[in-house]
């Protein structure tokens, strides 16, 4: 065993893509500094779940904390996948947050990987499962990724703070992804939309889409907002109430926008400042909101809406050695740090031109062509 | 969108993503960033250097949803436009099966 060279990170940021793409490109990292200065320093509970939930899916992997948790050594192990796995997802964050890193990493497994999350399905910081199923499994499928295996079912809705939502995912593993020419976002053919209400009555439901169809009105008629109103144990701990909204354009793209509102969580402010409580905005505002959202998504421009340019671009970069020019609206900040990861750990540069006409930006990059070298294996 | 004035004054959008010097990063972006009803200075404000970013960050509505979280999803929309208003809409209508497939396909030029 020869010794390891620890790439040397700091801070807590794109602590998901670090641990990715550390595992992707089997370069070990050390972070630190990890909130060393704030009030609770060191990793969060979502992050150790993270990483356990990596080890779920890895094997002879090496993770090392220190007591206070601002510092990780983490050597990468190998991507087993495999079926029957667990995860109980830490509620500090949603299940959308543990699946993004996942749904990558599961296609460079060993094995094809089928496993079920447990914790808040639909929360307003990360896309929800309901986003994740209409929109994100696409943008995988148009780099090869076959459609058979590839999948998120949801059994049970959970919202914070109690959670108790669970899903099944199983993904495909595949020997490489394909590069894409993906340029043209078309013209939006239909919108399809999910709505759900746990604990809580289904009125909410049907103001939000309500709501939401009175927007679109004036653009296209072929809007569909599907309900689901849960009881028992598929509504999970805690009330509330979501949407989620999809724009399919006729050249095959899925732009997205959701959001959820949790009624048993309590805001910090609301703690510090009872008296105060501001009133909940009414769930009609709600799908106004969500549907204006989508609406500047499509005015924005792009094949992909801007939460998931980082992920078109983490899948670029990943293909085998071919050129891929993908076209997206304005670049987001979270887009952008994924660049620079993505430049660190696989030294894939994008050229980034703006599209004066169109207002979009038009990326090239060469892939890793980075194999599935634990497919190989078996 | 990146317009006419941003462009000139930043010409160089790999530039600003990687760094001048192509090594770390020197710019980042500002998270707060609204977009603007009439992209007016867009390019402008969209990048800012490392220790502005934080200066805007206190007083957000987001409690808690720092600009440091590792968050893919995408907030910041700023002042949402009247969709509700005809006008505003036709402002997208090509963008849509029920608009002019012409000129709409005149954006893959």
């Amino acid at each position: 065993m020869g010794k390891t060279n620890y790439k040397q990170l700091k801070g807590s940021q794109s602590f998901r893509q670090r641990l990715l793409l550390s595992t992707l490109s089997r370069k070990a990292i050390t972070i630190k500094e990890i909130r060393a200065d704030e009030t609770i320093p060191g990793l969060r509970t979502h992050e150790m779940s993270l990483l356990r939930l990596f080890e779920t899916v890895c094997d002879d992997g090496v993770v090392e904390v220190n007591e206070t948790g601002t510092q990780l050594k983490y050597k990468p192990g190998t991507i087993m996948g495999g079926k029957n796995l667990v995860h109980n997802c830490a509620l500090s964050r949603s299940i959308g947050y543990y699946v993004e890193p996942l749904l990558v990493l599961g296609l460079f497994a060993k094995k094809p990987l089928s496993i079920r999350l447990k914790g808040i399905t639909n929360d307003p910081r990360d896309p929800s499962v309901d986003t994740i199923r209409s929109t994100t499994l696409h943008i995988l499928k148009r780099f090869g990724v076959p459609s058979e295996g590839l999948e998120l079912k949801i059994e049970a809705r959970g919202v914070a703070p109690n959670g108790g939502g669970e899903v099944l995912l199983t993904v495909p593993n595949v020997p490489k992804l394909t590069s894409v020419e993906w340029m043209d976002e078309g013209m939006v053919k239909r919108i399809r939309g999910q709505t759900f209400s746990a604990k809580v009555s289904v009125d909410f439901e049907h103001s939000m889409r309500y709501a939401a169809r009175g927007i679109f009105n004036n653009l296209l008629p072929d809007v569909h907002i599907f309900q689901s109103h849960v009881s028992g144990l598929e509504a999970g701990k805690s009330p509330g109430y979501g949407i989620s909204l999809v724009a399919e354009t006729n050249s095959g793209c899925y732009i997205s926008a959701d959001t959820t509102v949790s009624l048993g969580r309590i805001e910090e402010t609301e703690e510090l400042d009872a008296e105060e409580k501001p009133e909940r905005k009414p769930a009609a505002d709600t799908g106004d909101e969500v549907a204006s959202w989508l609406l500047q998504e499509v005015e924005k421009g792009g094949v992909v809406d801007s939460t998931h340019q980082g992920l078109l671009f983490t899948l670029c970069a990943l293909c085998q050695q071919d050129v891929s020019k993908v076209r997206v609206g304005t670049l987001a900040p979270y887009a952008v740090e994924t660049l620079r990861n993505i430049k660190e750990f696989l030294e894939v540069t994008f050229d980034i031109k703006p599209d004066p006409s169109t207002g979009t930006v038009i990326l090239t990059c060469v892939g890793s062509g980075l194999p599935n070298l634990n497919r190989k294996l078996s | 969108p990146l317009k006419e004035k941003g462009r000139k004054k930043n010409p160089n959008l790999k530039q600003l993503v990687y760094g001048a010097s192509g090594s770390s990063a020197t710019a980042v972006v500002d998270e707060n960033h609204e977009s603007s009803d009439d992209d007016e200075g867009d390019g402008e404000d969209f990048f800012m250097p490392k220790g502005e970013q934080s200066k805007n960050l206190g007083g957000g509505s987001d409690v808690g949803y720092a600009n440091s979280e590792d968050c893919s999803k995408f907030v910041n929309y700023g002042k949402l436009k009247d969709w509700k208003e005809k006008k505003v809409c036709e402002s997208i209508r090509n963008r849509f099966t029920t608009g002019n497939w012409d000129e709409a396909g005149l954006r893959n030029k």
